[in-house]
């Protein structure tokens, strides 16, 4: 039991032909990193199906909607959605039309699923503080977790959605393939999210404010109450700036519009209302962004205990 | 899972850093070290900035199967430090550290637990929490649920609970992970006296189980019966390394247990001696005390004291004073007192305390030495105390008697 070096020596040789210990790599690269979060989100997935569990179950419990909460929430944002289009169809004297509201519907419920999973996710750490000072596991499962669990919820507006398009004839069958494509970037571009801003909320408070900021007024920089061609080619070059508008947008024009998102799109004011650059921008910066999130959140993890 | 039949568990110069107060309370000092971070260059041997310390100095042990260590010393010496390191809850400034296998944590048992959840959906993910599998959970439920004795309550939320029945559903959750290396930290205080020996046995039966075993407790008892060895900490150092009863009598006997009493008392005890170090049980012991008294102070009314307490629980068992025999020391100079004790006590270490006891200011106002004895079998019984017993028949109606 005494601390000797040959039995030190011995040990790294053995070590090395049987499954790697636990040991600490402190010059671990990032490459390293990323293969060790992998594995771990494979090796822990039945904790993560359990910490989803666990939120799924607590979010419908002691509640008299229940699950009917994960539909209401989306009619809400396109109820006030629906309200500012009338106003602007009202001014134009004209009425808003089935499919203005369809556009806005598919674009509310990912919103809410994006500022759900926000909110939800940011707090998973510090919410759980008690596991992560006292069990290990790989903390990337807290944020991760929330994210899925506000998928499987925001699934059940969406599922609404599939019921109410074909009744309503509205819909293209065409657009399938890229709304997939944008649904996985949009999960993608939300963990990066979140796992950045929870890691950042155990060291600082003030990431809970600037969450609460994005939720009440982000909708606003996000083209979700409008299309992008309301403002002018001038305006789609700022609001194109957001990748949460490459994948809104490419929503709403691929399924209601029926845009092949491979090819440009030119409003009536004469902007770029789509070009598929930005699809790529908004996909490089989900891709790159979960990346980068992951390698600075395994490195911040490491000292959640010592911090908090 | 990978499963690991020749886990272990190995510390080789481990230190951590800690900071006093709050942790980058200022952003300009955060950025840089944040930044630091993101580009992962630590510089090694980076020295203490102002309110950091040391909770762990260079540590080293290595546990391997069959072998249980247990860890002693006061608080704020390092134990719970070096168990968030082998759980890898943190992570060492220094060193390293290798863990091999699945470990089995007998620390915050319930501290998975979500109060709206029922027992059932708790034993589920508290499981998940510590690396069970599914399969493996719903195939030792009835067991789990059977162990912490609320399976009437399995299917009520666990805020209904009572924080025992609470700690003992975590207990039964840990305690049936299999587990390739064990952990255990204070837990064997969970629930009532029957499910406390309840979970002794059940721990006791997974240090056998041949897996290495950490121990934490500030139950002596519990170190020097589960335990093959020890490490006595202080202050983030280990100062003693050995068997659990060396250490343990270190670290009563040692200045961690007992500070030492300011020297300005009349009288001094230089000197212990014991008639043996090695007696039966049952047999007096003698205990020769060299003494001397100053001359510049005030002997009349100090008194010495000489205590036993047990190696393996720390209790004290038996405390006499001088004045109860009514000795008067000389006012000056060197003095022997010899004190008789009978050691009808099991068999184990004891320690031979002294102290000199200032019964006007009612203080400690000398430490004096003291010595270990080894109590072998003598006179046989059950308990702590011999007492002597003697038993007499009467029976009252004779016809009733076989002969």
């Amino acid at each position: 039991m005494i601390y000797d070096a040959a039995a030190h020596a011995a040990t790294y040789a053995r070590s090395e032909s049987g499954p790697a210990p636990h040991g600490d790599e402190p010059g671990a690269t990032a490459w390293q990193m990323l293969a060790d979060v992998g594995r771990d989100m494979i090796g822990y997935r039945e904790l993560l199906l359990q910490l989803t569990a666990r939120d799924l179950r607590i979010r419908y419990k002691q509640s008299v909607l229940g699950v009917l909460w994960a539909v209401l929430t989306p009619l809400v944002v396109v109820l006030a959605g629906a309200i500012i289009k009338a106003a602007y169809a009202s001014m134009a004297g004209r009425g808003v039309a089935t499919v203005e509201l369809a556009g806005l519907a598919i674009k509310s419920v990912g919103w809410t699923f994006f500022i759900g999973a926000l909110g939800f996710g940011t707090a998973s750490l510090t919410a759980n503080l008690a596991l992560v000072t006292k069990v290990y596991f790989p903390r990337e499962l807290l944020p991760v977790s929330a994210v899925v669990t506000q998928a499987v919820d925001s699934s059940i507006g969406a599922a609404a959605l599939l019921v109410m398009f074909p009744l309503l004839g509205i819909g293209h069958m065409t657009g399938a393939a890229w709304l997939l494509l944008i649904i996985v970037l949009l999960v993608a571009l939300t963990i990066a999210i979140v796992l950045l801003a929870s890691c950042a909320n155990v060291f600082y408070r003030d990431v809970k404010h600037v969450v609460q900021l994005v939720t009440s007024f982000g909708i606003f920089f996000s083209p979700v109450f409008f299309d992008l061609d309301a403002f002018g080619s001038r305006g789609v070059r700022l609001f194109a700036m957001n990748p949460l508008t490459g994948l809104l947008e490419g929503a709403r024009l691929a399924i209601v519009t029926g845009h092949d998102l491979a090819t440009p799109l030119i409003g009536t004011t004469g902007a770029v209302i789509w070009s598929p650059a930005y699809l790529v921008y908004a996909g490089s910066v989900a891709l790159g962004g979960l990346l980068l999130s992951t390698i600075v959140f395994r490195r911040a993890s490491a000292n959640f205990a010592d911090y908090v | 899972m990978i499963r690991h039949h020749d886990g272990y568990i190995e510390f080789a110069g481990v230190w951590k850093k800690f900071r006093y107060g709050e942790v980058h309370n200022r952003l300009r000092d955060a950025i840089p070290s944040f930044a630091r971070r993101l580009i992962g260059r630590r510089e090694p041997g980076e020295g203490l900035w102002h309110g950091e310390f040391w909770a762990l100095r260079d540590i080293s042990f290595r546990v391997e199967r069959g072998q249980a260590l247990g860890l002693i010393g006061p608080n704020g010496a390092g134990k719970s430090t070096i168990l968030k390191l082998l759980t890898r809850i943190m992570q060492p400034t220094h060193g390293r550290r290798l863990v091999r296998g699945r470990i089995g944590a007998l620390i915050e048992v319930a501290a998975g637990f979500h109060p709206d959840l029922t027992g059932r959906e708790n034993v589920y993910l508290q499981g998940a929490i510590m690396g069970m599998e599914r399969r493996e959970i719903t195939r030792r439920f009835d067991e789990i649920v059977e162990f912490s004795g609320v399976s009437l309550f399995i299917d009520t939320p666990v805020k209904r609970y009572s924080s025992g029945m609470q700690a003992r559903l975590g207990f039964s959750i840990a305690a049936h992970l299999d587990p390739d290396l064990l952990v255990v930290d204070e837990v064997l205080a969970v629930g009532d006296a029957a499910f406390q020996a309840k979970a002794f046995a059940r721990v006791q039966a997974l240090v056998q189980g041949a897996i290495p075993v950490v121990v934490v407790s500030h139950q002596l008892e519990a170190i020097t019966t589960l335990c093959t060895h020890a490490l006595l900490l202080d202050r983030g150092r280990v100062i003693a390394n050995g068997t659990p009863d060396a250490c343990v009598l270190a670290y009563l006997g040692g200045a961690s247990a007992r500070p030492r009493a300011a020297g300005d008392g009349a009288i001094s005890i230089q000197a212990i001696q014991t008639s043996a170090s090695v007696l039966d049980s049952g047999q007096t012991l003698t205990v020769a005390l060299s003494c001397a008294a100053r001359a510049d102070a005030w002997a009349a009314q100090e008194t010495i004291r000489v205590g036993v307490r047990s190696a393996a629980s720390g209790e004290l068992l038996f405390e006499c004073s001088t004045d109860a025999f009514g000795m008067q020391f000389p006012t000056a100079g060197p003095f022997d007192i010899a004190i008789a004790l009978q050691m009808n006590v099991q068999r184990g270490v004891y320690l031979i305390e002294t102290y000199a006891w200032d019964r006007a200011m009612e203080r400690v106002s000398f430490t004096g030495p003291s010595v270990s004895v080894d109590v072998r079998e003598g006179s046989s019984f059950h308990g702590i105390v011999q007492m002597n017993a003697d038993a007499q028949l009467v029976v009252r109606d004779e016809r009733h008697l076989t002969t």
